[in-house]
C-alpha cells in the first residue's frame, strides 16, 4: 500500500474524469428518464391539483415530506463525514469525504424541492420567504414551518460553501491539464489557487473554521425538522425525544447512503486501494452504533406511550404495530393490516434488526454484505419516516375522521423523480470533478523520499488491516 | 312569449314587494327573461349587492313548510324557513334547503321538445302548445286522457279538477308512494274521522313509535323534530325528560334517537299494540274509554302480552315495562307509520294503534282531529294502479305527467313499463328530465316551485302562498298550470276565461281565502300583506271529541303475513331522497346518511349475526333476489335491524335524472310486488321476502366515518337522567388537574384570549346541546348551501376528500340489541388557542379580535399544517378545482369566496352574515344585538340545538347556557368541551345527552 505515490493519486483519481464508458450513459439515461417522469409527474399535478397524490383528509402530509426528511437525513453524513470526522480527526474519513459531501448537496437540492412540492400553490411559494414587500405582508415566525425554511437554506448554504472550499485544490489541478470550457469552469471555481505556502495556510485555517461552523449545523438541521412533527400536537409527533431521534436516524440513514455509493463507485472507477475495506467498516460501525440509537428511540416512544397514560399515544403505539384498535363491532375488524402496519414492520426490521449482522467483522469487511444492508436501511428509514408522518396523522383525535393512506402514481413518479434527480446529479458531478479529495488522500500518504525515515505515518494506519478489525 | 327583452318588467318584478326593506317581499309579475343588469333599476329600495328576501312555501315534500328564498340580483341562492310560518317556524330540513339545486338541477328540461324517433327535437314554444292541444283534440274519448302529477296543494287540487272536467278528461291522479292513506282509512274506520291527525308529540311524555320515521319524512319531519325534543330533550330549567320507545324490526334516524329499542318481529307488531291496548284497558279499567270498555275487552281478550311477546320475538319483560310505563304515562302517544304499516294489513295496523291512543285517553289530548291536514292528498295505490291496467289496455290515449315519475315510483311488477309503451302519446309538463319524462313525446318544461305561483294548506287556519321569487332559468319554460290555460285557450275552452294565467286564477280563489280567513277590507292589500309573510296564518282551536266506531272491531289483526322465502325485505324511507325526488340534488347525494354515514348510493342494513351466519361481510357486494327482480347492492353490517330482516332505503337507482342521480345505488321497488292494503289502497311496500346472497364481488360502499368507537375520548358525552336531576358534572377530569383545585387549571400564566379585553365587544361562539341533536343533517345542507361548499362525488369522498364544514358525527356504544347510536354535529370549535394558528407559516388562518379563527383564503399557500394541527379535523383542502355543474353556479352565494385548488377552507361560523349584520348596526350607531346574527346551520335547526353568540356578553343566550365564566363552570352540569385537555379553549361547548339508562362510554 505504501507504494502508492503522488502521481499514482492524481492519475487513478483524474482517470476518473476521463471519458466514460458506455455503462455510464446508459446509466445516466436511465436516471434522467427518471428525473423526466417525475418532472412530468409535478407538472400534471400543478396542473390538476394536489388531489392526484394520495394525501387526505386526515392525512394532511404524505410522500413528499417523507421524501423531504428522507433527503434531509441522507444529506447529513456528508457534513458530519466532512466536518464532524474532520473535526474528531478520524482519519479513514479522507477518500469518502468529497462523495459524501456532493452527495450532501445533492440531497439537500433535493429535499429542498418537496416542500415546493407538497404545497397546495407552489406558484405562491415565495411567501414563505421573508423579505421587505410590496403586499406588506409577513411570515410567521411561530411556524416550524419557517423554521424549517431557515435551516435548510442555511444548511444548503454552508453545505456548499463547505464542498466548495473543499474542491480549491483539486480543481487547480484539474485546471492546469483540462482545456476548453473546462479550464475555464475549472479557472473560476479555483479562485486562483497557485499552491502557494500561504494559500494552503490560509485554506487550511478557513477549512478548520467553517468545519466547526458546519458541525453544529448537523444537529440542528435535523432537530429543526423533527420539530415540524415535535410542535405540533398530533399524537405519536408530539414528544420530547424527537430531536436526538432524527438526528441520529439521519446519520444512520446518511451513511448507508454513503455506502450504497462508494461501494459500486469504487468498483467502477477502481478506486479499492483508497476506499479500502476498513473505510467501509469505519462507516458500518458508526451505522450500527446509530442503529442502536435509533432502536432505542423506538423503544423509548412505546414506553413513554405507555407510561404517560394518555389516551391518544397509547392508540397511536397501538396502532403502529398491530392495526385498528378493538371495538368489538363486526364491522370494523380490529388488528387489520394496513399501510402502518407494513411500514412500521419494515421500518422495524430494516433499521433495527437487519444492522445487526454488522457486529460480525466478516460481514462488515464483506462490501456486499455492506452494500445490501445499506440498501435496507435506505429502504427502512424512509418508511421510518412515512411512519412517522402518515400514521400518526391517519389516526389522532377524532376516531370518525380516521383515514387511510393510498399512495398514487403521480406521488411515486414524483419521488421516482426525486432518486433520478439526485443520482442525476451525482453521475453529472463524477464526470465533473474527483470523487476522492486528490489533495487530502495525498496528505495521508508517506511523502515521496522520506519512506525510510518514517515507520509510523498516518497512511499505514489508515490503510492496513489493524488486529481492532477483526473480532 | 314576447320577442323582445322586457327589462323594466324583470326590474319591476324584482323591486316588486316595495314597502318591505330587507325583509320579505313579494314578487308582483310573471317575469320572462333571465338577464344580467346593464343599469341599475330606479326603484331606490333595490340596492345591487343586497339580498331580497321572498316569502314563499317549499314544494319539496307533501309537507308544505314555510319558506323565505334569499336571492341576489335577481337569482335565488338560499331557502330557510319562514320564521312567521307557524308549522315549521323557521326552520327546514335538508331536502328544504336542498330545493335551490332541484331549482338549478342540471338535468333541468330546458327547451320545448318533441320526440323524433329515438332523439328529441327542439321546437318553438308556440308550437309545443299547438302539438299540445291537437294530442288532446285526436283524443276522441276524452276520458281517455290520463293526468299525473306529483303536487296537488292549495289550490292546485282544484284547479287540475276544473281543467280536466273541462277537457273532458279523467281524474288526475296524484302519485306519491308514500302516502298516508292508511292513516285516513283508520281514522274513518276508527272514528269516522278520514284525515290526518294533529300529532302532538310535544305534550306526551312517553312516546311509543311502531316504524314511523317521523324524524326524518314522516308527515311534517320538521314540525316533529321541534315537537319531539320538546317533548324528549331533558329541560334545564324543570329537569323534565320525555321517553321514547321504539318498536320494530328497523333503527333508522327516528329509531337511534329512542331511548328504548324492543326489536320485534317484522309483521308482528300490531299484536303489541294490541297487547299494550289490552293491558292498558285493564290497568286503567276503561277510564278513558267509558261505555266502550266491555266491547274493547272482549275484543281485546286473545291479545294477550305472552302472545305478543311469543309471537313478536320481543322480550316480555321489556314489553310488561313499556306496558306499564304506558299505562301510567301523562299522557302518552302511540305512532305508526313507514314501512311497518306498509303491509296489506296496515290498515288494521292503524286500527290497532288508535284503540291503543283510544283506551290510553291519548284522543283527544295527543291526538287531535280536526285539522285538515293536508299533508297527502296522494292518490291511492288502488286507484294508480286502475289507470296503469287502463294503459295495458289500451284504454289511455293521452298521458300528461306533471312533476310525476310513475316509471320509478311504481314497483316494476306494476307493468308500468309496458303500459307506458302503450299510451300513443305522453305529454310532459315536469321541470327536470326523469324516467318517465324520457319516455315521452311532448316535453314542455314546467317551472320549479321557485318560478311559479301557487300556494298549500298544510292545516286549518293555514294558508301558505308560493311565489316566483325569479324569473324561469331557462326562458322555454312555463309553470305547468300556464301551459294548461293557453292550451284551453287554444282549444277554444272559455272556463278560464277570467283568469288567463295561473296568478290570475290563485288570486281569484284568495278572495275566497280572504272571506275564510274574515280578513275586511282591500283585496290588494291583503293579497300583498299575504305574499311578503308568505300566507296568512291563523291560529284555529280544534277540538276534537270522536267516538269509538264499533265496526273498527271488526278485524282480527295477527302477524302480517309476508310472502317468498328469505329474509323480509323492508324498504326503508331515505332521509336524504325521501321517496327518490330528491336524488338528482348533489348535496343529497353526498351529505351522508347521519345513521349508516353512507354517501351517494344505497346499502343493505342486515344484521351482523344473520350477516355472519351467511358468511357475508360488511361491504361485500350482495345478490337481492325477489320473485319480482334482483339488484345488487352492498351490505352494511348494522345491529338495528331485525335478524330476519333486511332494510334497503329507497330513493336511489335512476336511469334518467341526470348524472348526479343515474346509476347511483339501486330501486328497491324493483324487488317489490304491486300489492296495496285492500282497505286503504295504500302501496303495500313490506310484503315479500328477498334471497339474500354473496355475489363475491367487493361492494363499493362509501361511508364518512372511520372508526364508529370513540373508544372512550368523551366526544359525544352522556350522563344519566339521574346525574343531570342532581346537578352532577360528570367530566371527567384529570387528577393531576384537580390537585390544582380547578378542572380548567393551565400549567402557563392566563393567556391572550383569556386576558379581558383581548376579544373586542364580541367572542363569538356556540352551545350545541346533543340532548336536542336529532341528527336530521339540516345543518350540513344548511352549510352546504351558504358556503358555497363543493361536491367532490363518490370516489373522492371514498378518499377522504369530502368538503363539509359541518359534518353529523355518529358513534355507536355498545353492542347487540342494546347498541346506540349517538350523533352530533362537529364543526371548527373557534378555539381561544388553536393549534391551526401558530404553525401557518403565512398567517393565513389567524384569530380574530371577535374570537373567530379567520382563513385568509387569498393567503393560503396550502402547507395543510393547520389541518393536521388541528384535533377535530374539521379543516377541509381543496385538492381540486371544483366544478360547479352548470346552472348549479348560479346558486353560489356571492358573500363567499368560491375557493380554488390549493387552499384550506373552513367554518367561520358564517362570517359574511356577521359582517353583514355588523355593517348594519355600525350604521345605526349601535353593537349587534343578542340574535342578530344566526349562522346558517343555527338558523335553519328545527329543534334549536344550536345557539350562536357573543360569549363575552354575560346575558347573551349563548353565554348562559355555555356557563363558561370562571364563577360559572362549578356549577355546570351538562357542559363540556371536546377534547379539554388539550388547552384549545373551543368556542363552542356542548351540552352532554341525557340517558335514561348509563352508556358505558369505555369501549
Amino acid at each position: 500500500m505504501s507504494a502508492i505515490s503522488y502521481s499514482d493519486v492524481n492519475a487513478d483519481i483524474l482517470r476518473t474524469l476521463e471519458r466514460p464508458k458506455p455503462a455510464y450513459f446508459l446509466l445516466l439515461i436511465g436516471f434522467v428518464t427518471a428525473f423526466a417522469i417525475g418532472v412530468i409527474s409535478w407538472a400534471i399535478q400543478i396542473d390538476v391539483g394536489l388531489g392526484l397524490s394520495g394525501i387526505s383528509h386526515p392525512i394532511g402530509w404524505g410522500f413528499y415530506i417523507t421524501n423531504f426528511v428522507f433527503w434531509i437525513g441522507i444529506g447529513h453524513a456528508g457534513t458530519l463525514i466532512s466536518a464532524v470526522f474532520f473535526l474528531t480527526r478520524a482519519p479513514w474519513r479522507a477518500p469518502v469525504y468529497r462523495a459524501a459531501e456532493a452527495m450532501t448537496v445533492f440531497a439537500v437540492m433535493t429535499a429542498g424541492l418537496f416542500p415546493l412540492i407538497h404545497i397546495g400553490r407552489v406558484w405562491y411559494g415565495y411567501w414563505l420567504i421573508p423579505y421587505p414587500n410590496q403586499r406588506m405582508l409577513w411570515t410567521n415566525f411561530k411556524s416550524p414551518l419557517m423554521w424549517d425554511v431557515f435551516a435548510v437554506t442555511t444548511y444548503l448554504t454552508i453545505s456548499v460553501t463547505f464542498f466548495m472550499l473543499g474542491l480549491i485544490p483539486d480543481l487547480a489541478s484539474m485546471r492546469d491539464s483540462a482545456r476548453g470550457i473546462r479550464k475555464f469552469l475549472y479557472s473560476s471555481l479555483a479562485l486562483g489557487w497557485n499552491y502557494s505556502y500561504q494559500q494552503w495556510l490560509h485554506y487550511a485555517r478557513g477549512y478548520l473554521i467553517l468545519a466547526a461552523f458546519a458541525a453544529p449545523l448537523v444537529f440542528s438541521v435535523h432537530s429543526i425538522v423533527s420539530w415540524d412533527f415535535a410542535m405540533a400536537m398530533i399524537p405519536g409527533w408530539h414528544t420530547t425525544i424527537f430531536a436526538p431521534y432524527f438526528v441520529a436516524g439521519a446519520i444512520f440513514s446518511g451513511l448507508a447512503m454513503v455506502i450504497t455509493i462508494m461501494v459500486p463507485l469504487r468498483v467502477v472507477f477502481d478506486l479499492k486501494k483508497y476506499v479500502t475495506d476498513h473505510v467501509l467498516q469505519s462507516l458500518a460501525r458508526v451505522i450500527l452504533f446509530t442503529s442502536f440509537i435509533v432502536g432505542y428511540s423506538y423503544c423509548t416512544e412505546f414506553f413513554i406511550a405507555y407510561y404517560s397514560g394518555v389516551n391518544f399515544e397509547r392508540a397511536i403505539f397501538y396502532f403502529r404495530p398491530f392495526g385498528e384498535p378493538g371495538s368489538g363491532l363486526p364491522f370494523y375488524p380490529e388488528g387489520q393490516m394496513g399501510f402502518a402496519q407494513i411500514a412500521f414492520f419494515i421500518m422495524f426490521f430494516c433499521n433495527v434488526i437487519s444492522p445487526l449482522p454488522l457486529w460480525r467483522w466478516k460481514v462488515r469487511n464483506n462490501a456486499i454484505a455492506l452494500f445490501i444492508i445499506s440498501i435496507l436501511i435506505n429502504i427502512g428509514m424512509w418508511f421510518e419516516r412515512f411512519n412517522i408522518v402518515v400514521s400518526s396523522l391517519s389516526h389522532d383525535f377524532n376516531p370518525t375522521l380516521w383515514g387511510t393512506y393510498i399512495p398514487t402514481p403521480v406521488e411515486c413518479g414524483i419521488t421516482l423523480g426525486s432518486f433520478g434527480f439526485f443520482f442525476t446529479m451525482f453521475l453529472l458531478f463524477t464526470r465533473a470533478m474527483p470523487t476522492l479529495a486528490i489533495a487530502e488522500v495525498k496528505e495521508m500518504l508517506t511523502p515521496p523520499y522520506r519512506q525510510a525515515n518514517h515507520d509510523h505515518v498516518p497512511w499505514r494506519e489508515y490503510a492496513t488491516e489493524r488486529s481492532e478489525d477483526k473480532d | 312569449m314576447a320577442d323582445g327583452i322586457r327589462r323594466r318588467d324583470l326590474f319591476k318584478v324584482i323591486a316588486a314587494g316595495g314597502a318591505t326593506t330587507a325583509a320579505i317581499a313579494a314578487c308582483a309579475d310573471k317575469p320572462e327573461k333571465l338577464i344580467p343588469y346593464l343599469l341599475p333599476p330606479e326603484n331606490i329600495e333595490f340596492v345591487p349587492g343586497m339580498p331580497l328576501d321572498y316569502a314563499t312555501t317549499c314544494m319539496e315534500c307533501p309537507a308544505n313548510c314555510g319558506m323565505v328564498v334569499k336571492t341576489r340580483e335577481a337569482r335565488a341562492i338560499k331557502a330557510e324557513g319562514n320564521p312567521d310560518h307557524p308549522i315549521n317556524q323557521g326552520a327546514l330540513c335538508m331536502r328544504g334547503q336542498a330545493s335551490v339545486q332541484t331549482h338549478y338541477n342540471p338535468a333541468r328540461l330546458q327547451t320545448s321538445m318533441q320526440r323524433d324517433g329515438e332523439t328529441w327535437k327542439q321546437i318553438p314554444w308556440d308550437a309545443a302548445e299547438t302539438a299540445f292541444a291537437n294530442a288532446i283534440k285526436a283524443v276522441g274519448n276524452k276520458s281517455q286522457i290520463v293526468y299525473m302529477t306529483g303536487n296537488a296543494s292549495g289550490t292546485r287540487g282544484g284547479f287540475l279538477d276544473k281543467w280536466l272536467s273541462a277537457m273532458g278528461a279523467s281524474p288526475k291522479l296524484v302519485l306519491d308512494p308514500l302516502g298516508q292513506h292508511n292513516i285516513k282509512a283508520a281514522n274513518q274506520l276508527t272514528f269516522r274521522r278520514a284525515e290526518i291527525p294533529q300529532y302532538r308529540i310535544d305534550q306526551a311524555t312517553l312516546l311509543v313509535n311502531f316504524g314511523a320515521e317521523f324524524l326524518e319524512t314522516w308527515l311534517n319531519p320538521v314540525e316533529n323534530n321541534r315537537l319531539y325534543t320538546t317533548m324528549h330533550a331533558y329541560d334545564d330549567a324543570t329537569k323534565r325528560k320525555g321517553r321514547f320507545v321504539q318498536v320494530g324490526p328497523h333503527v333508522a334516524l327516528t329509531g337511534a334517537n329512542a331511548d328504548h329499542w324492543i326489536k320485534a318481529k317484522p309483521g308482528s307488531e300490531p299484536l303489541i299494540v294490541l297487547a299494550l291496548a289490552r293491558e292498558v284497558l285493564s290497568r286503567t279499567h276503561g277510564r278513558a274509554v267509558g261505555a266502550d270498555r266491555d266491547r274493547l275487552t272482549s275484543y281485546l281478550e286473545p291479545y294477550t302480552l305472552e302472545r305478543a311477546a311469543t309471537e313478536s320475538g320481543a322480550e316480555a319483560e321489556a314489553l310488561r315495562k313499556l306496558d306499564d310505563d304506558f299505562a301510567k304515562a301523562e299522557p302518552g302517544l302511540a305512532l305508526a307509520g313507514g314501512n311497518l304499516v306498509a303491509t296489506t294489513e296496515g290498515t288494521q295496523f292503524q286500527i290497532a294503534v288508535n284503540l291503543l291512543n283510544y283506551v290510553a285517553g291519548n284522543v283527544g289530548r295527543t291526538v287531535l282531529f280536526g285539522a285538515s291536514r293536508q299533508i297527502d292528498l296522494s292518490s291511492s295505490h288502488a286507484e294508480v294502479e286502475a289507470v296503469v291496467k287502463r294503459m295495458q289496455a289500451g284504454e289511455v290515449k293521452l298521458l300528461i305527467v306533471d312533476g310525476a315519475n310513475p316509471l320509478y315510483h311504481l314497483p316494476a311488477s306494476s307493468q308500468i313499463a309496458g303500459a307506458l309503451d302503450k299510451v300513443p302519446t305522453i305529454v310532459s309538463l315536469s321541470s327536470a328530465w326523469d324516467e318517465t319524462t324520457s319516455k315521452a313525446h311532448l316535453v314542455l318544461p314546467g317551472a320549479t316551485f321557485l318560478e311559479r305561483w301557487g300556494d298549500a294548506f298544510p292545516q286549518r287556519g293555514v294558508y301558505s302562498l308560493v311565489q316566483p321569487v325569479m324569473a324561469t332559468y331557462y326562458p322555454d319554460v312555463k309553470a305547468a298550470e300556464d301551459t294548461l290555460l293557453s292550451v284551453s285557450a287554444k282549444l277554444g275552452d272559455a272556463t278560464f276565461k277570467a283568469t288567463p294565467t295561473y296568478r290570475d286564477y290563485l288570486r281569484q280563489a284568495w278572495q275566497q281565502v280572504q272571506k275564510e280567513v274574515g280578513a275586511s277590507g282591500d283585496f290588494e292589500a291583503f293579497w300583498r300583506t299575504s305574499l311578503q309573510k308568505g300566507g296568512v296564518f291563523r291560529t284555529v282551536s280544534f277540538s276534537s271529541s270522536v267516538r269509538l266506531n264499533p265496526d273498527a272491531l271488526s278485524g282480527k289483526p295477527g302477524v302480517a303475513k309476508i310472502a317468498g322465502e328469505g329474509l323480509v325485505l323492508l324498504p326503508t324511507v331515505s332521509l336524504r331522497h325521501r321517496d327518490g325526488r330528491g336524488a338528482s340534488n348533489p348535496w343529497l347525494q353526498e351529505i351522508c346518511d347521519p345513521v349508516s354515514q353512507v354517501v351517494w348510493g344505497s346499502w343493505a342494513d342486515i344484521n351482523p349475526v344473520t350477516a355472519k351466519k351467511m358468511g357475508i361481510a360488511h361491504g361485500d357486494m350482495l345478490r337481492v333476489k325477489s320473485p319480482m327482480g334482483e339488484v345488487e347492492l352492498p351490505a352494511y353490517l348494522h345491529y338495528g335491524v331485525h335478524e330476519d330482516a333486511i332494510a334497503i332505503p329507497m330513493g336511489e337507482g335512476h336511469t334518467h335524472s341526470g348524472r348526479n342521480a343515474d346509476g347511483y345505488g339501486i330501486n328497491v321497488l324493483d324487488l317489490l310486488p304491486n300489492a296495496a292494503d285492500p282497505q286503504s289502497g295504500e302501496f303495500a311496500y313490506l310484503t315479500t321476502r328477498v334471497q339474500v346472497e354473496r355475489t363475491g364481488k367487493p361492494g363499493y360502499l362509501v361511508q364518512l366515518d372511520h372508526s364508529p368507537r370513540q373508544l372512550g375520548r368523551g366526544i359525544i358525552q352522556t350522563q344519566t337522567v339521574e346525574q343531570a336531576r342532581a346537578g352532577e358534572n360528570t367530566e371527567e377530569h384529570d387528577p393531576e388537574e384537580m390537585k390544582h383545585g380547578h378542572p380548567y387549571f393551565d400549567f402557563y400564566p392566563l393567556r391572550e384570549d383569556q386576558t379581558p379585553g383581548y376579544h373586542h365587544t364580541y367572542r363569538w361562539g356556540m352551545t350545541i346541546d346533543t340532548e336536542r341533536c336529532t341528527g336530521c343533517s339540516a345543518c350540513v345542507a344548511a352549510c352546504y348551501a351558504e358556503n358555497n361548499l363543493a361536491i367532490v362525488g363518490k370516489t373522492r369522498v371514498g378518499l377522504g376528500r369530502e368538503m363539509p364544514w359541518l359534518t353529523i358525527e355518529r358513534f355507536i356504544e355498545g353492542e347487540g340489541d342494546s347498541f346506540k347510536a349517538l350523533m352530533q354535529p362537529m364543526l371548527c370549535q373557534q378555539c381561544g388557542n388553536a393549534g391551526c394558528e401558530p404553525v401557518c407559516p403565512v398567517y393565513a388562518t389567524y384569530h380574530n379580535q371577535e374570537g373567530l379563527n379567520a382563513q385568509i383564503y387569498n393567503r393560503c399557500v396550502g402547507t395543510r399544517y393547520c389541518s393536521n394541527n388541528c384535533p377535530y379535523k374539521v379543516r377541509r383542502f381543496n385538492w381540486f378545482n371544483y366544478e360547479w355543474e352548470a346552472p348549479l353556479n348560479m346558486q353560489l352565494n356571492p358573500d363567499v369566496t368560491v375557493r380554488s385548488k390549493g387552499v384550506m377552507e373552513k367554518c367561520t361560523f358564517c362570517v359574511q352574515r356577521i359582517a353583514r349584520a355588523r355593517r348594519t348596526a355600525n350604521g345605526e350607531g349601535r353593537d349587534l344585538r343578542d340574535g342578530e346574527v344566526t349562522p346558517a346551520c343555527v338558523q335553519t335547526c328545527p329543534t334549536k340545538a344550536l345557539t350562536f353568540g357573543n360569549l363575552a356578553d354575560p346575558n347573551s343566550a349563548v353565554s348562559k347556557k355555555a356557563m363558561r365564566g370562571r364563577n360559572e363552570q362549578d356549577k355546570r352540569v351538562r357542559q363540556y368541551e371536546v377534547f379539554p385537555s388539550l388547552k384549545q379553549h373551543p368556542a363552542i361547548t356542548y351540552l352532554r345527552k341525557v340517558t335514561f339508562e348509563p352508556i358505558n362510554q369505555e369501549a
